[in-house]
Order: structure tokens, then C-alpha cells, then sequence
């Protein structure tokens, strides 16, 4: 099933590449979105509940260096898997109905189906190397997107952001490649089943480090908000929505699952680091003029929560972890629909440009974004609040960390949430509120089916929490990875 | 035009409902024999429908549906010429599902979710008309304190989770009978935050004044009746978690006394009627905590119930004056008496029951917390004697200052000559009088306790005259001054701790555009550097090479050597 969704998107990609006159605008964007649209229930039906390895695949691969194409699914990458696909069918249904924005081409297109393509293919690998083979093959393209497609008005400036971030995570990806390497040579093995246990503070920490520009974690941030300035909407939405995903996926995966007592003796300084980055980005946001990089900071905070929540190695942090990252994709993806369709319309995401009175000027922009930002912000009943209170619970019970450091960093995370409001607020204040001033460009939200498509499952799961918390569970890939350190 | 009867028809079938459900557990007797539904505890989050409606929780249930079904009603009148009316009247059903969520829920989660969703309510009606800035400013500084203070019913959650294995209040209950109360002090104070925030006690209280630009019939549900009462509520639910810590029970009872005077001093010097009645809200709310913290939970809801049927009255009949007058500035009141007759006379019964005037509701509902006030300096509950005896002084000076201030308000909104001929809208004036009957009905039953109710009745005569002798004179100016600035408590909250927020904010931001960048641009000279050097040795000239390899093999070759 995995490699049939596989194949679905490259048959899609080679398409699209092969005859890109024949695909244009509207008819390409939607070859996408029935390509991902498959994906996506190829994905669905392949799980087979959680206590066995959905949709395995395992055969030879390389020899020589004992590496094996070896693909399955478990409760933690299958809901990662499905939010890949599910983003990527509304990039595309975006691409066709927003209307504003670059006109979407074949290219562009089939660029978007290899980002989805192998970051499915990094949340089910189970062979080390071939992790590694798909995780920086989703590199190439994002940089394509945002130094081709990225803003329209700058092009130094995106040509700038692209290498910045292609810079930044191949550096990383280096470290990660080390740490994979040491690995392999300690273990005996590239399969992440068979080198689980593995103790090795060393490989924990390079693999930690090289993930740690992906997630990003503060300081290894500053990529991020540039791309995400001058990458075009869709190419955000993914990039927030899926890559920042790559990062936290693999230390949950990597350190937590595979190298557990070494990551517990690195984990305070990751929980501490998760924590600094809530507050940074908390404050950073207070006063950014630019929505789409407001937006981008935001982010920051959110996956601090999440470090912060794997960091613990407890049942609900890992729990946690995944919750945070899978509502983060929905409400931040959401959030980069927004600001960007702004940008597109507007040609800047600048809140002192944009003006005043979005309530009256642009309803369903107004009503979109005040959801979206009730959400970030955690508000209990959406997706985005169980993430962050797992986190907390995670850290009061301390796990891998001692007392005194892991209550500090709670009571220090929770005025996180009250930055978050502050600057939620504040963007309500700045821009949708307000005596209107209207401006010639202003023009309402098109598609409007992608917001809703967002907007239910932010609340189904913000209601209904166990639909994702019964995925996972102690005793995932067979072994108890998931507790230790209790 | 909007239709705006399909949403008093909405809210009537809620409340219907309500009272369907709640009047039967009415006479229902709590009790903790019960055993939770779910038997194995679990660390991850559980949402239930669970609802465990006490005899009090049937009480607030039926104040918060009635009050919210007259409110409506009267904004078919006060509201209907709003352009936003469909958004106004569809977040105060919102509103009263997530009120009904907290008050009957077993759920500590969709306790939670209820209490944020109406503070978010609270939020947007605020900011109703966003096109004035007070209203904005308002509206965010109430989202923020009070989510602030949220953060302690939040962490509160992951104690109790942590120490009872479960999320189900009840279950909670059982374990805190069994076991005792474990860690209380933390559960205890952590809550005390939240309902602090929620309630705007004192040092949270400056949110709820600022909050008077919203539309006054949201002023009357939310910001007097329900959702800051809600604070109470929680903080009597969940009082077998802590009830017997006594640092608990004393943080509570200097919380309640402190706010209780400092917010009717406010209110007696106020020169707008809005304010003032926002901060004799604040101070009514402290008696209910007062109550608690005397170990009577029940004698509090009682006040709750009570103060909220006479603060929405006060409200909605202020709404009146304002429509009338165009403003809620007392200066341009006096004369109503006449032109505005049903107002004045249901008010009257409001202003009455506040400064607790036999025989309404509020006099018998206050006259309770004072007796259990007094019956604590006994020394029999965990709150410790001295407390309680200062506690009760401050709680008859209040009562004094209280009924001082609504004689003022009294006099200077109804007293005085009619200056011209005004209209009272009929859909704004049944709710008036729904209310007023229900400031004296509630009050049969009430028990009585005759020294309480000759000593409260004296003091509160001597406000009274006090008042009288004082006309519309100010307080004296070194009196006067400093409280009509609020005594400058709200300075830290709207100036010094945003202002320093944003400061370090800004530094952050410069730091991160331009500090934390070091390393990669670190790194970009390190290369250009190596390059350059690299490039330095590559001359293209044979000879170069050649040295550099007859020098590095001799090197080499002596170090082979040497090593051996």
C-alpha cells in the first residue's frame, strides 16, 4: 500500500514534468489533488491497527552496506503520513480555486508531489539510509519552490531565503548523517528496529543537533521565518505543515524510540532549549509587522511545546508530541492559508499596510483568521490545546528529567500560552478590528472550502481528542519504546 | 432588517431545557458514595458527557438560563438597530451552552473548554464595537489577564490528573475522601489564580471596569450575572480538594477581604454610573469568596444566585438610563424618577437588595455570609480565628460602604428635577420587572438570624444616612483622589509590565534579525577565508608545487623516523 501510494505520486510527477504543456493551471493543480487525494486513502487503508507495523515492506536494497528498502507504518508515523497527503490535496485545491497568487504550473505542481512524496516516504522508512535518502530528497524541491515561485516582488530576496534554508538544513543533515553513521557502526545494523537500544550519547546528541535545524529549535531558528517570508502560500503551508514535521517525527523516532538511555542523558538540554524557544518566539511575535513571518515565529513556540514534550520520554510527552505536531500542521497550515492569501491579494503581508477593519472590509478572511488564531493561541476545544497540555503533563511528571529542572520549565512554558494570546490579540487588535480603511485591492477569501476542510478537523480533534491519543499507547513497533525513563 | 426573534426563540428552547433538567435537582441531596464510571484511570486526556448537577449547580443553571433569556429579549429592543446583532445574539447562546458545560459537566476537560470558551465570549462581546478604541483596549486586556489567570485552572488539571488518575471530578472527590487531600496547598492555589483572574479579585481585578465599553445587556450576563460568578462556582465544586487547607482557605479570605472594601470605596467615588456598578460587582463577588472562606460554599452560591438577579437588574436598568440619556456619566442623570417610572421602581428594588435592605434577596443572602463569617472566628473551620474576625470587621465596613454608594447612585441617577420627557421600550422594561419580582420572591424561605440581621440593618442605615448627608459632594480631596485613581493598582497591568513585555520583545527581535545570526555568517567568513587561503597555494607554479612536496615529503619521512 505504501509504495502504491508511492508510485501513485511519482506516476503524477513524471506527468506532470514529462508534459507540462499538456497540464496547465486548473487541470494541473488537479492532477495534484487527485494524486495526493489517493495517496491519502491508500494511506488510510493501509493501517492495521497499532499493535503491528502497517503496510511493511521490507526487501534488499544495498548489499553492500547491509541497507534494505524497509517501509512501514505505526501510530506514530501514519497520522504524520496522512497530514502530509491531507495538506498536500489542499495546496493543491488552493492552487486552483484561490485565484490570486502566481497561476499554478505543471512544474510547481509536480515539485509539491515530490515534497509529499518523500516526506511520506521519511515517516515510514524503517531502514536508517533510506530515512536518510528521502529526507534530503525533500529538500531539493522546497528550494526550487521558494527561490522560483517565492515572492513575486523580491527575487534576491527569495533566491536569498531558498539558499539561506538550503544552507542551514544540508549542514544539518550532515550532522544528522554522522550520527546516523555512528549508529550503524556501534549496532552492527541500519535497521531502526535492531539498533534500538543502542547506548550512544554521541550519535543521540549529532542526531539531535542535525534535527534540531529542521524542527527548528532555538538558536538554530533563523532559516525559517525568512523562507517562510518570501516562500509563495502553498510552499509555506508545507513547509510548516510537513517539514518542520521531518524534524520532531525523527527525534521522537530516532532518539527517543531508538536511542532511549542515551537521549535521556541529552534530554534537559533539549527540553530547556524547546522552552527558551516558546519564549523567544512568544516574544518575537509580539511585535513582528509581517503576518506570514508572525506566523512563522508562532511556529517556533508550537514546536517547543513539542520538544519539550518528547524531551520528558514519558507516555503522554510522546503522546503529546505527536499530538502537537499533527495539530500544528492543520492550525499553522491553516494560519499560512491565510497570511498568504493576504499576501497574494494584497502583494504584502505587512499588518501596517494591510490596514484596519478586516472584520467589515473582508468577512471570511476575518472570521478564518480569528479561528486560526483562537487555535494557536490553545484554546481548550481545539486541536491545538491538547498538544500543549500533554506537554505540561509530560512535564510534571518529570520522566527523564529531575524535579526541580522540569517544573521550572513547565511554569516557564506556561507563560508561553499568555504570549500567545497577547500576540493573537494583538494581530485581532492591529487588523481585524478598527475603524475599516479600505484599500483598492481588497478582494474576500475564495477558497473557502480548504478553510473549512481545515477548520473540522481542528475541531474534531480538539473535541475528540482520543481519535489520535488511541493510536499510540505504550508498546509501539512491538517493543515498550514509548515510557521509558519512568 | 434582522430577524431577531429567531434567537430569543433559541435561547428560550436552551433555557426550557435547562430548567427541565435542573428544577428536579433541586431537592437532590449531594452525596459521596459514588463510584466513577471509569475504573481504569488514565494519564492521557478523556473528554466525557458526564454531568453531576448538585442542588447548587441547579440553582446557577437556572439563574444563568433565565438571566441569559431576559437579556435577550431586552436586546431586541436595546441592540436591534445593530448592524452585527446576528453575531451578538448567536455568541450569547454560545455563551450560555459554555456556561451550562462548566456548571453541570463532571468533566475537568470540558470544564475547561467551557471556561474558555466563555471567556472568549467574553472577549468578542467586549469588542462588539470594535470600531472604538476603548473597546478594543478593553476587550484584550480582559482576554489576556483572565487567560493569565486561566493558566492556574490549566496546571490545577495536571495536578489532579497526576494525583487522583483521573480527569472526573467526582472521581476526584472520591479519592480526596479516601486518601485525604493530597497535595492541596498546590491544587488549592492554583485554582484560587484562576477564579482570582476570572472573578477580578484583587490583584487581577482592573480587567472588569475596563471591560464597560462592551454592550451594557453583556455587562448584565456576562460581566455580572454568570461568567464571573462562574469563578465562585468552580472554586466551591472543587472545594474538596482543598477545603481543609488552611493556606488555602486564608489566601482566599485575604483576597476576598482586601477586594471586598478596596472595590466599594472605588465604587462610592465613581462619576460614572457603569463603573460603578462594575466595581460594586467586583466587590459583591469577594463576599461570595468571603463565604467559602469561611467554609460556607452553600451560603456563598446562595449570594451568587441572589447578586446575580439584582446585578443584571441594576444593569439592565442602567442599560435603560443610557439608552434614554445617551451616556452613563451620572452628571447628565437626576430626574428619572419620573420620566423613566418602571426603571425607577424595579432599580429601587435593585439598589435596595445591593446595600441589603430588608426584605429582598440580598439582604437575607448577605446577612448568611456575615453568620458564617462569624460563626468561623469560633476557630472550628481551617481558617485560623484572627482571620476570621478581621475578615468579619472588613465585611460590616463593606457593608456600610455598600450601601453608602448605592444611595449616591440612587439619588443622583433618580433624585432631583426631570430635565425632559424619555421612552422606556416595553421589551426593555418586562425584563426589569421579571427581575424585580424575582429580587423579592427569592427571599421567601430565606432563614433569618436577628442579631446579624439588627446589627447589618443598623450599619447599612448609617451608609445610608451617610450618603444622604453627603448629597453629590465628593469625598474629601485627600480621600477622594487617590481612590477615584483606583490607587493606581491598574498601572502596573496597562502600563509597566506591557511596556516592559514589548521592550524586551523588541530587544529579542533585534537580537534574533541581527545576533543569533553570528554563527552562519561566522561560518560564511571562515569559509571565504580557507578558500582564500587554499587559493594562495595554488600559484600555478611547478616549482612552488614541487618544493612544497620535496619540503612536505623530507617532513614526512623525519617524522617516520623520529616515531621509530
Amino acid at each position: 500500500m505504501i509504495v502504491a501510494a508511492l508510485l501513485v505520486l511519482l506516476a503524477a510527477t513524471v506527468a506532470l514534468m514529462a508534459a507540462p504543456d499538456r497540464f496547465r493551471g486548473r487541470s494541473a493543480a488537479g492532477l495534484g489533488a487527485a494524486a495526493s487525494a489517493l495517496t491519502f486513502v491508500l494511506l488510510a487503508l493501509a493501517w492495521d491497527g497499532k499493535a503491528s507495523t502497517s503496510g511493511e515492506v521490507d526487501v534488499a536494497w544495498i548489499d553492500v552496506l547491509n541497507a534494505r528498502f524497509h517501509l512501514g507504518l505505526d501510530g506514530v508515523s501514519w497520522p504524520l503520513a496522512l497530514l502530509t497527503a491531507f495538506l498536500t490535496v489542499l495546496c493543491c485545491w488552493w492552487l486552483a480555486r484561490s485565484g490570486a497568487g502566481p497561476a499554478p504550473s505543471a512544474r510547481f505542481v509536480a515539485l509539491l508531489l515530490v515534497v509529499e512524496g518523500s516526506s511520506i516516504g521519511v515517516f515510514a522508512s524503517l531502514d536508517l539510509l533510506l530515512f536518510f535518502v528521502f529526507f534530503e530528497l525533500a529538500l531539493i524541491p522546497m528550494w526550487f519552490v521558494i527561490a522560483y515561485w517565492g515572492d513575486p516582488k523580491d527575487q534576491a530576496g527569495r533566491r536569498r531565503a531558498a539558499t539561506r534554508f538550503l544552507l542551514f538544513t544540508v549542514t544539518g543533515s550532515a550532522v544528522l548523517l554522522v550520527g546516523i553513521v555512528v549508529v550503524a557502526i556501534e549496532a552492527g545494523s541500519l535497521q531502526i528496529a535492531d539498533v534500538q537500544g543502542t547506548h550512544s550519547v554521541l550519535a543521540a546528541s549529532l542526531i539531535a543537533i542535525g534535527l534540531a535545524v529542521k524542527v527548528p529549535i532555538v538558536p538554530l531558528h533563523t532559516w525559517l521565518p525568512d523562507a517562510h517570508g518570501k516562500a509563495p502560500t502553498v510552499g509555506s503551508v508545507l513547509l510548516a505543515g510537513v517539514f518542520l514535521k521531518l524534524g520532531t517525527y525523527g527525534l521522537i523516532r530516532l532518539d527517543v524510540q531508538m536511542l532511549p538511555s542515551a537521549t535521556a542523558e541529552i534530554a534537559p538540554y533539549l527540553a530547556a532549549a524547546g522552552v527558551v524557544g516558546i519564549i523567544w518566539a512568544g516574544l518575537v511575535c509580539l511585535v513582528q509587522d509581517d503576518l506570514k513571518r508572525l506566523v512563522a515565529y508562532s511556529s517556533i513556540g508550537h514546536m517547543g511545546f513539542v520538544v519539550l514534550a518528547l524531551a520528558t520520554m514519558t507516555e503522554a510527552g510522546v503522546t503529546g508530541a505527536v499530538f502537537g505536531s499533527v495539530a500544528h500542521g492543520l492550525v499553522t497550515g491553516l494560519l499560512f492559508f491565510l497570511a498568504g492569501g493576504l499576501k497574494d491579494v494584497h502583494g504584502t503581508a505587512s499588518l501596517t499596510a494591510l490596514g484596519r477593519g478586516l472584520y467589515e472590509r473582508t468577512r471570511w478572511f476575518a472570521v478564518a483568521l480569528l479561528v486560526a488564531g483562537l487555535a494557536t493561541m490553545g484554546l481548550p476545544g481545539l486541536a491545538g490545546f491538547w498538544g500543549e497540555y500533554l506537554s505540561l503533563r509530560g512535564a510534571y511528571e518529570e520522566g527523564a528529567l529531575d524535579r526541580s529542572l522540569a517544573w521550572t520549565l513547565l511554569g516557564v512554558a506556561t507563560i508561553g500560552i499568555v504570549l500567545a494570546t497577547a500576540y493573537v490579540a494583538r494581530f485581532v487588535r492591529m487588523l481585524l478590528q478598527g475603524e475599516p480603511t479600505p484599500i483598492d485591492t481588497d478582494r474576500d477569501l475564495r477558497a473557502r472550502g480548504v478553510v473549512v476542510a481545515l477548520v473540522v478537523p481542528i475541531l474534531v480533534l480538539g473535541l475528540w481528542p482520543t481519535l489520535l491519543t488511541d493510536l499510540l499507547g505504550s508498546g509501539v513497533m512491538g517493543t515498550s519504546l514509548l515510557g521509558v525513563g519512568r | 432588517m434582522i430577524r431577531r426573534w429567531p434567537y430569543v426563540a433559541l435561547t428560550a428552547v436552551v433555557a426550557v431545557a435547562v430548567a427541565i433538567w435542573a428544577i428536579p435537582e433541586l431537592d437532590q441531596r449531594a452525596f459521596f458514595g459514588y463510584v466513577p464510571t471509569n475504573a481504569t484511570p488514565t494519564m492521557l486526556p478523556s473528554l466525557s458527557l458526564d454531568t453531576r448537577v448538585l442542588p447548587d449547580s441547579a440553582k446557577v443553571m437556572l439563574l444563568a438560563a433565565g438571566v441569559t433569556l431576559l437579556v435577550q429579549v431586552y436586546s431586541t429592543a436595546y441592540m436591534g438597530k445593530d448592524r452585527r446583532y446576528r453575531s451578538y445574539a448567536l455568541l450569547i447562546v454560545l455563551f450560555l451552552v459554555a456556561m451550562i458545560a462548566v456548571v453541570a459537566t463532571d468533566n475537568l476537560f470540558v470544564l475547561l473548554i467551557g471556561w474558555e470558551v466563555m471567556g472568549v465570549c467574553s472577549y468578542l462581546l467586549i469588542g462588539h464595537w470594535w470600531e472604538q478604541p476603548q473597546s478594543r483596549a478593553g476587550a484584550m486586556k480582559a482576554l489576556v489577564v483572565t487567560r493569565f489567570g486561566d493558566l492556574g485552572l490549566l496546571v490545577a488539571i495536571v495536578v489532579i490528573g497526576q494525583t487522583y488518575g483521573t480527569y472526573s471530578i467526582t472521581g476526584a472527590w472520591v479519592g480526596a475522601a479516601d486518601q485525604g487531600q493530597q497535595h492541596g496547598t498546590a491544587i488549592g492555589l492554583l485554582v484560587l489564580l484562576a477564579v482570582v483572574g476570572k472573578s477580578a479579585q484583587v490583584p487581577l481585578q482592573t480587567w472588569l471596569p475596563d471591560a464597560m465599553p462592551g454592550p451594557t445587556p453583556i455587562t448584565a450576563l456576562i460581566h455580572a450575572a454568570t461568567m464571573v460568578a462562574a469563578g465562585v462556582y468552580v472554586f466551591a465544586r472543587l472545594l474538596p480538594l482543598y477545603g481543609n487547607d488552611t493556606t488555602v482557605m486564608t489566601a482566599l479570605a485575604v483576597v476576598s477581604g482586601v477586594t471586598m472594601l478596596l472595590a466599594a470605596l472605588f465604587a462610592l467615588v465613581q462619576h460614572d454610573l457603569k463603573r460603578a456598578l462594575a466595581w460594586s460587582t467586583v466587590s459583591q463577588l469577594a463576599y461570595m469568596f468571603a463565604a467559602i472562606a469561611a467554609g460556607a460554599a452553600d451560603v456563598g452560591i446562595s449570594h451568587l444566585v441572589s447578586h446575580g438577579a439584582y446585578k443584571a437588574l441594576l444593569f439592565l436598568g442602567c442599560g435603560v438610563v443610557m439608552h434614554a440619556v445617551g451616556t452613563s456619566a451620572l452628571s447628565a442623570m437626576g430626574g428619572l424618577r419620573t420620566t423613566l417610572p418602571a426603571t425607577f421602581w424595579t432599580m429601587t428594588i435593585g439598589f435596595a437588595a445591593l446595600a441589603g435592605i430588608i426584605p429582598t434577596v440580598g439582604f437575607f443572602t448577605k446577612d448568611r455570609v456575615l453568620e458564617s463569617i462569624h460563626v468561623a472566628t469560633h476557630g472550628e473551620t481551617p481558617l485560623p480565628g484572627g482571620v476570621a474576625w478581621a475578615l468579619l470587621v472588613v465585611a460590616y465596613v463593606t457593608v456600610f460602604v455598600t450601601a453608602a454608594y448605592a444611595m449616591r447612585l440612587w439619588m443622583l441617577t433618580f433624585l432631583g428635577l426631570p430635565s425632559k420627557q424619555h421612552v422606556e421600550p416595553p421589551s426593555m422594561t418586562w425584563p426589569l420587572v421579571a427581575l424585580g419580582v424575582a429580587c423579592l420572591a427569592l427571599s421567601i424561605g430565606e432563614p433569618l438570624d436577628l442579631d446579624t440581621a439588627a446589627l447589618s440593618t443598623l450599619v447599612a442605615l448609617a451608609g445610608i444616612a451617610f450618603a444622604w448627608w453627603r448629597q453629590d459632594a465628593d469625598l474629601p480631596g485627600p480621600v477622594q483622589r487617590p481612590l477615584a485613581a483606583e490607587l493606581g493598582l491598574d498601572h502596573p497591568i496597562t502600563r509597566l509590565i506591557p511596556a516592559g513585555t514589548i521592550g524586551v520583545a523588541r530587544v529579542a527581535d533585534a537580537a534574533d534579525r541581527e545576533g543569533i545570526d553570528v554563527y552562519p555568517r561566522g561560518g560564511a567568513v571562515l569559509a571565504g577565508l580557507v578558500s582564500s587561503a587554499v587559493r594562495a597555494l595554488q600559484t600555478g607554479r611547478v616549482q612552488v608545487y614541487a618544493s612544497v612536496i620535496a619540503v612536505g615529503a623530507f617532513v614526512v619521512v623525519l617524522v617516520g623516523v623520529i616515531a621509530r
